[in-house]
């Protein structure tokens, strides 16, 4: 197999709850670490990462679907790494503004991962989200 | 988890928060109801210090944005210690450094925080 055009793939599912976003930060930071990126970029990766996952726990909560999970995959190729994050959260259906909290994690959340990465894009599927980020090392 | 919170007062009796770990989706709430409770209390002067925080994400930034929203309304402040670069970036790429007082040690925060009246 020629590991120039054949990436590794590292795949992790988490149940989409707030307490496991930590495991896939974690997963991912082991991940990323093994690449040739900087420390910083190993810190941009593991915070999109984490703003993801967060992102779908935050949907599944709304939409009554937190008993599904989250797959985290990575492919690992020599300068570029691609984080896929698939969940079964629902529709993301723009809601008023929550009173009790006023403040937007969410969009700043989509902000974060915008900043961090070099591409990002967001698909919905059947039934949930897919989120690509890729970053370049070097 | 990662995470601890604890509370002391400053000698001149400005509440803090500090912050041990992970300040994530999990963990961020407790941040949140522990600042309810002193906003409740009557505080008008917060502060978090984030010296030992190693992780702090947009749930995190969104529960101390609510905070200092809430103090400003009723001209208070809710300022920050966070003297390690990695968890400041995060200020710095939002822009939120420019929106909070962000102090580099708590000596610093206590001077500064004793010339505002």
């Amino acid at each position: 197999m020629d590991a120039q055009s054949e990436p590794a793939v590292v795949e992790l599912r988490i149940p989409c709850r707030p307490e496991y976003v930590g495991v896939a930060r974690l997963a991912l930071l082991g991940v990323a670490s093994r690449m040739k990126f900087s420390y910083d970029q190993v810190e941009d990766v593991r915070l999109a990462v984490g703003e993801a996952c967060t992102t779908s726990v935050e949907w599944a909560t709304k939409n009554n679907r937190a008993d599904t999970d989250i797959v985290v995959r990575s492919s690992i190729a020599d300068t570029k790494l691609t984080v896929d994050i698939i969940d079964s959260s629902g529709e993301r259906r723009e809601a008023p503004a929550d009173q009790e909290n006023d403040n937007e994690p969410e969009s700043l959340g989509a902000l974060l991962i915008t900043l961090l990465v070099d591409e990002v894009t967001v698909t919905p599927i059947n039934g949930g989200t897919h989120v690509k980020m890729v970053k370049y090392a070097g | 988890m990662n995470f601890s919170i604890d509370t002391y007062n400053m000698e001149s009796g400005v509440p803090v928060i500090k912050l041990t770990g992970e300040v994530d989706v999990y963990t961020a709430p407790q941040l949140k109801q522990q600042m309810i409770g002193m906003l409740e209390a009557g505080a008008n002067q917060i502060l978090i210090d984030l010296t030992e925080v190693e992780y702090f994400d947009s749930t995190a930034l969104g529960v101390l944005i609510g905070g200092l929203k809430r103090m400003r309304e009723r001209d208070g402040n809710l300022s920050l210690i966070c003297p390690n670069p990695r968890i400041r970036r995060v200020f710095e790429i939002t822009g939120l450094d420019k929106i909070f007082d962000i102090y580099n040690s708590a000596d610093e925060a206590k001077i500064a925080i004793q010339l505002v009246p």
